[in-house]
């Protein structure tokens, strides 16, 4: 096995407001091998988007405060990462897709130059003119055929920065012409037709469902090593959100980048994800290979939301609910932070620190692990 | 042209020729689109139109003076002249000392347009710029945020102050002249720029696109200068054409009641010309000589605030589209330029342009 692409280790982040401090992130330790989709699922308001922007350092610091933990992106630690050389990390390094298409897009600036942008910065680090974090070739294979062509366009003029194009791109930067060509080449991995005429629309001409494919062009354009789609789904309606749905796990496999999928969607995460993590109230309370985890669920937590998920669009029965409601996170509930609201709760569940992230009992696969001193009875609950 | 016309395929690529055309017809396009967006709105047209002429005059007076004005600011026409009514060969009369009031007028239009101009050019790129300063790097317990606090309390101390009033003080203190009173109404001007950008950036900056830029690797300075600034560039301009107006009231408020500008003198200025007829119940004798220069302010304030409003159509790429297409029934007209250009900018404007959901992955 290679080394993962992303290692987080027990990290905490704090958001430090007027009204005191908020433990948005408590411990949160996981691992995104390379070429793998991670999805990361959860309430509002467990730290999902929190943890999206914690890794590539998105947040405002302060109120945000990294209390501890390290986030270690192809060997660098970015808790410690200076502040003046993080544009260097984003983009090339850690690319984002966001949660509202609608205003991710500048609205004063045509397609084109949108996507001209992100793929310019990448040109200038690729050419040593800006800096990169890594400087060893490109961080997954773009050049692979694709499994098979798209709608309209054939997927083999994609323009594939290697070879000729390379030695294009060396000799000027500027080259309008190559750089339109690369843009349209992005555009069109994105499965938009005709995209020549696209390149001249501002924003507010588009549908929903097409700015996002235009965000996911400006991120793949970069060639990120790391992709992290922050809800890219959510704002979308059901018709469209299952077109970029599709699209993206179309990309996943053609150009094999990793990713951190967030959703709320357990639906979405079943489809795309290879493992997940499910999160309570700042915390990783489960994590492991995606069927298995829905399959076996280990943690009281993601038992119980997984039977509050509406199931094959029938209303057998009413929807079952978790009792309670989410801990305020300024004052968090001592040990696990789901015992108020749990089951299975005994006095043991109070005390700090809390269960640690252990390999789930049986039937589970090894890499499955529960935060749950009674994960075993979970499986045995009515 | 005549290349552009040859039935060989477009080139994509090219030396410079191709580049300088498409250029070129970009700019036409452009013009063409601006003419079309004020075209919408009769209100900013005739502002346009007005501010064009006066920019015009202003122009003429300072390059061929002598095709507009007949005497020299202080040059007596005639002895037995004194007083006299509008006529044709004094239009807006003359005054005590013989002096023809039509000329000064005239000769004051450069300088007090100039003055506008001026004063709100410099508050906006100094006021802007320190407002684009506090507005984006505000962050409490950091370099920014302490630098940032320090523009907007001395923003706050010269708020608090009346500005005219100030202003006033600020001229008294410097004495008599044109470069002492520019200098007197700038010093009170810029607080309101850095108000204003400070405003708009704190409005745009959370927005997600800002975000993206910042997730996508665009460093600080060039997101400010890019993607902040083009949005908040458009209240900015329009708050800066209506300016030019109030700039041009200050200044002939602080001429006329400080007398801070000498009249009669080679460089006359509207509201030291209102001034100086004003006294000793000369107005109501003499009316047409305090008329003149006032219709010239009206005027001129008049324009600036009718085009200041028709900027923002303009400015706004999406009223841009939709005011572009407006009275286009049939594709003829200018969108011959639209067919030529290899860019289809102008041809797939419109708002029905906007495409339905194209995919099918």
């Amino acid at each position: 096995m290679t080394d993962p692409v992303l290692s987080i280790e027990r990290l905490s982040v704090d958001y430090e407001v007027g009204a005191g401090t908020f433990h948005a992130l408590a411990d949160v330790s996981l691992e995104v091998e390379p070429g793998h989709v991670v999805g990361i699922v959860g309430e509002t308001g467990c730290g999902k988007s929190t943890l999206a922007q914690a890794i590539p350092r998105l947040l405002p610091e302060p109120p945000a405060r990294y209390r501890g933990g390290r986030i270690v992106f192809q060997g660098t630690d970015l808790v410690t990462f200076p502040k003046w050389k993080l544009p260097t990390l984003r983009g090339t390094g850690i690319g984002m897709i966001f949660q509202e298409p609608l205003n991710s897009l500048n609205p004063s600036f045509r397609i084109f130059d949108q996507v001209a942008e992100a793929v310019r910065i990448r040109q200038l680090r690729e050419r040593g003119r800006a800096p990169a974090v890594r400087d060893e070739g490109l961080p997954f294979d773009y050049s692979r055929p694709p499994p098979q062509p798209g709608a309209g366009e054939s997927l083999a003029k994609v323009v594939v920065p290697s070879g000729a194009a390379e030695a294009a791109l060396r000799r000027s930067t500027r080259h309008r012409a190559d750089v339109r060509d690369e843009v349209l080449g992005y555009l069109r991995l994105v499965r938009i037709n005709d995209p020549e005429t696209i390149l001249e629309l501002y924003p507010h001409e588009l549908s929903g469902g097409m700015r996002q494919r235009i965000m996911i062009a400006m991120a793949l354009s970069e060639k990120p090593a790391l992709l992290i789609a922050d809800e890219p789904t959510s704002a979308l309606d059901v018709t469209i959100q299952a077109q970029v749905l599709t699209l993206m796990k179309e990309l996943i496999d053609e150009v094999r980048a990793s990713i951190l999928f967030i959703s709320h969607d357990l639906g979405v995460i079943a489809e795309t994800a290879d493992e997940v993590g499910v999160m309570y109230a700042g915390h990783l309370v489960e994590f492991g290979p995606v069927a298995d985890v829905f399959e076996h669920p280990s943690h009281p937590y993601t038992r119980a939301l997984l039977r509050a998920a509406p199931r094959r669009y029938k209303s057998e029965a009413p929807l079952d609910s978790i009792p309670g409601s989410v801990p305020n996170l300024s004052r968090p509930p001592s040990g696990c932070p789901f015992h108020p609201r749990c089951v299975l709760a005994r006095p043991r569940c109070k005390d700090p620190p809390g269960p640690p992230l252990d390999p789930a009992p049986p039937p589970a696969v090894a890499a499955h692990r529960t935060a749950c001193y009674y994960a075993g009875e979970v499986a045995l609950l009515p | 042209m005549d290349e552009a016309a040859a039935p060989v395929p477009r080139p994509r690529r090219g030396p410079l020729g191709p580049a300088v055309r498409r250029a070129l017809l970009a700019g036409l396009a452009s013009l063409v689109l601006f003419w079309r967006i004020l075209r919408a709105n009769v209100l900013s047209l005739v502002g346009f139109v007005l501010v064009a002429i006066i920019c015009l005059t202003a122009l003429v007076v300072v390059v061929a003076p002598h095709l507009l004005v007949p005497y020299g600011p202080t040059q007596i026409t005639s002895e037995t002249q004194n007083w006299q009514p509008p006529s044709w060969q004094h239009p807006f009369g003359t005054d005590g000392n013989s002096y023809d009031i039509y000329s000064n007028v005239m000769l004051a239009l450069p300088l007090d347009l100039g003055i506008g101009i001026f004063i709100a050019g410099i508050s906006l790129l100094g006021g802007g710029a320190l407002g684009l300063v506090a507005g984006y790097w505000d962050r409490p317990r950091t370099l920014g945020g302490a630098t940032s606090v320090v523009i907007l309390r001395i923003t706050d101390i010269f708020l608090a102050f009346p500005s005219l009033i100030l202003a006033l003080a600020i001229s008294v203190s410097l004495g008599r002249g044109v470069w002492q009173t520019i200098l007197a109404v700038t010093i009170t001007w810029w607080p309101y720029y850095v108000r204003l950008v400070r405003g708009e950036v704190l409005a745009v900056k959370h927005l997600p696109y800002v975000s993206a830029a910042r997730a996508a690797g665009v460093k600080d300075g060039r997101i400010v200068l890019r993607h902040i600034l083009r949005n908040v560039l458009e209240p900015v301009v329009v708050y800066f054409t209506l300016d030019i107006g109030t700039v041009l009231v200050t200044f002939s408020t602080i001429g006329f009641v400080a007398h801070a500008i000498p009249y009669p003198s080679s460089t006359p200025e509207w509201g030291s010309m209102i001034s100086y007829y004003q006294g000793n119940g000369l107005i109501t004798a003499y009316p047409w000589t305090v008329l003149a220069p006032g219709a010239a302010i009206f005027i001129t304030v008049l324009a600036f605030s009718l085009l200041g409003d028709g900027l923002r159509d303009v400015l706004d790429p999406r009223s841009r589209r939709i005011l572009a297409g407006y009275g286009r029934g049939t594709p003829g007209g200018s969108s011959e330029e639209g067919t030529a250009a290899p860019a289809p900018a102008t041809g797939a404007a419109g708002p029905a342009a906007a495409p339905a959901e194209g995919g099918g992955g």
